[in-house]
């Protein structure tokens, strides 16, 4: 197994880890990803993945408009709105 | 021992007790609040009309199948306009404005909410210990050592100790791995997972969305029957939520099952266990070869590499449903600079440290250089642990296994994450497996401490699963212990 890169490893996953915290995950991160290696030793050549267990839920419905979710229904747990709109700050200059 | 359901309705029916009566005696346990088994409790002024309307059904001798029953919520199910965490800080201030589908069932026939749930930060442990809102108390006490605060299982921590303990009929939660059988185990109620693709999973929090189900936890068979029949139907909302035709499972319950009856033993499942859980299935064993049920031992060649393809597919579904916690449309944002600052601050100081740990375990089994050899490759041998359930599902009729490998153990005992992870090596291949299974406690251990066995059937079969389940009760006979 080769080292973990954790401070890529957070990013991918969009957080920042206080550096104090940074050897504690990591540390645990390997230990975890050391347990799940034994899978290796499986052959699973002639195998296909798995998706969905049941395999024979496809349901086919009639593609009607149903009322659902006003804006201000979408909107009410917004931290910060202007008008009509999820409120950030500025992403382009 | 504690009323079931239909013994509540006789009662309302036969006016020995009002809804609004029966709806107080729980809230007033809930809100004692002595095992921090909810994180909230419902004003009893936003339950009025509900309680009134109920009441209103058995006066005029038409009450819907679970008129007037108070039941827990996971605080993992949507309510609309009643706040919904998921244990979770980054959620903790979230009022759905839709109720999930399953809630929404339980709502149509009658019943009434006393409160959500604790449970563990996102669904994610086997303790309730990583919830933002405290751990729960397991309503029992090792009776050794008296003082010890015992932890309930989890994830459904709190769903379980709340039925234990008495502040609601029933509850309902969610079993990704073990989240609703352990719990039910530790605190000695029943708990089912049924087929994955039962229950609609629409409106509850997403943890691993292919093996996330909802299910109750009661302190019957009975009363599991009468929950799943109200929440387990098709909808066109769940792509996964499968179409066959339901069964009532009330109907013909109590009576023996129509054939003879083979139950398989994994001889692999009781290497090193303790005498107490061995106690366990020899009790079973005893109780049901009185019935002329058969047993013979099983054997399965994927039972080590369960936890292993578990612990890489929930973390990767998890890193990606986990996503959508951004700090922009609902949650709790921490402020930044720029966008990317909201995320990154967000998402740091809202998620606790187990759920930063199966995010960063997800994130990484999916990323680059390692997505073949580790999230691939586990969901191979999740095809092969289910053609090892299928192999032996076409020997035997059900499977009989401990729930859990050990008791309830005390708060904080467990530090080290892969320890706490193998509490649910029972419960998970079925999971893996998408196998219905059912826990029901099955005696105490030596420290007086509850115990479960877990019965699993074969897929959609839950009717017979509940058939045999009501029948084991019946004979190990714990709840007139």
């Amino acid at each position: 197994m080769s080292d973990i890169d954790i401070k890529r490893i957070s990013y991918l996953a969009k957080l920042k880890l206080p550096s104090e915290k940074e050897e504690f995950y990591s540390n645990s991160l390997k230990d975890i990803i050391k347990w799940v290696d034994n899978l290796k030793k499986v052959d699973t050549k002639k195998i296909e993945p798995l998706h969905n267990v049941t395999e024979k839920t496809v349901s086919i419905r009639n593609d009607e408009v149903i009322k659902s979710n006003s804006v201000d229904d979408v909107l009410s747990n917004a931290p910060e709105r202007a008008q009509n709109f999820f409120k950030v700050p500025k992403v382009v200059e | 021992m504690k009323n079931s359901i239909s013994q509540i309705k006789k009662a309302l029916i036969e006016k020995k007790i009002s809804v609004s009566e029966l709806y107080d005696e729980y809230l007033v346990k809930a809100k004692s609040g002595n095992n921090n088994s909810f994180n909230l409790v419902i004003d009893r002024e936003n339950n009025i009309s509900s309680i009134k309307d109920s009441q209103n059904r058995y006066d005029n001798g038409n009450p819907l199948p679970l008129d007037g029953i108070p039941l827990g919520i996971k605080d993992l199910f949507c309510t609309k306009g009643i706040r919904t965490t998921a244990s979770s800080k980054i959620l903790s201030n979230f009022i759905p404005n839709y109720e999930s589908f399953v809630t929404q069932q339980l709502l149509n026939d009658g019943s009434i909410f006393i409160g959500k749930n604790n449970c563990d930060e996102f669904a994610m442990g086997s303790s309730n210990e990583t919830s933002y809102f405290g751990p729960v108390i397991n309503p029992w006490k090792n009776k050794n050592s008296q003082k010890d605060n015992l932890v309930p299982g989890g994830s459904s921590g709190g769903s379980a100790a709340a039925v234990a303990e008495g502040s609601c009929v029933a509850s309902i939660g969610t079993d990704t791995g073990g989240s609703i059988r352990q719990p039910a185990s530790l605190c000695g109620i029943v708990g089912l997972k049924p087929t994955f693709g039962s229950c609609s999973r629409w409106g509850i929090v997403a943890f691993a969305s292919s093996l996330d189900q909802a299910g109750p936890l009661t302190n019957c068979v009975e009363d599991a029957a009468y929950i799943l029949n109200s929440v387990n139907k098709h909808d066109f909302n769940d792509s996964t939520s499968s179409n066959h035709q339901r069964e009532d499972y009330l109907i013909d319950m109590n009576n023996s099952l129509e054939k003879k009856v083979k139950i398989g033993i994994p001889s692999d499942y009781l290497e090193d266990v303790s005498d107490d859980i061995l106690n366990q299935i020899d009790n079973t064993k005893k109780a049901l070869s009185k019935h002329g049920i058969e047993f013979v031992d099983v054997e399965f060649k994927t039972t080590e590499y369960a936890l292993s393809t578990y612990y890489i597919l929930a973390p990767a579904e998890a890193s990606s449903n986990l996503a959508r916690y951004d700090g922009v449309r609902y949650g709790v944002r921490e402020d930044g600079e720029s966008l990317d600052d909201i995320y990154l601050n967000s998402r740091t100081k809202g998620f606790g440290d187990e759920v930063t740990r199966r995010i960063l375990i997800g994130a990484y089994v999916l990323s680059a250089g390692y997505y073949d050899a580790y999230y691939r490759q586990a969901q191979k041998v999740r095809r092969l642990i289910k053609n090892d359930f299928q192999r032996i599902l076409n020997e035997v009729d059900f499977i009989l296994t401990p729930t859990t490998p050990n008791e309830a153990f005390k708060i904080g005992d467990k530090l080290d994450p892969i320890s706490m992870y193998k509490n649910d090596i029972y419960t998970v291949p079925t999971s893996l497996a998408g196998l219905p299974g059912i826990s029901i406690p099955s005696g105490l251990s030596k420290n007086g401490l509850p115990l479960g066995v877990q019965f699993i059937g074969n897929y959609f079969e839950e009717k017979t699963l509940l058939q045999l389940a009501a029948l084991a009760e019946k004979e190990l006979s714990f709840n007139e212990q």
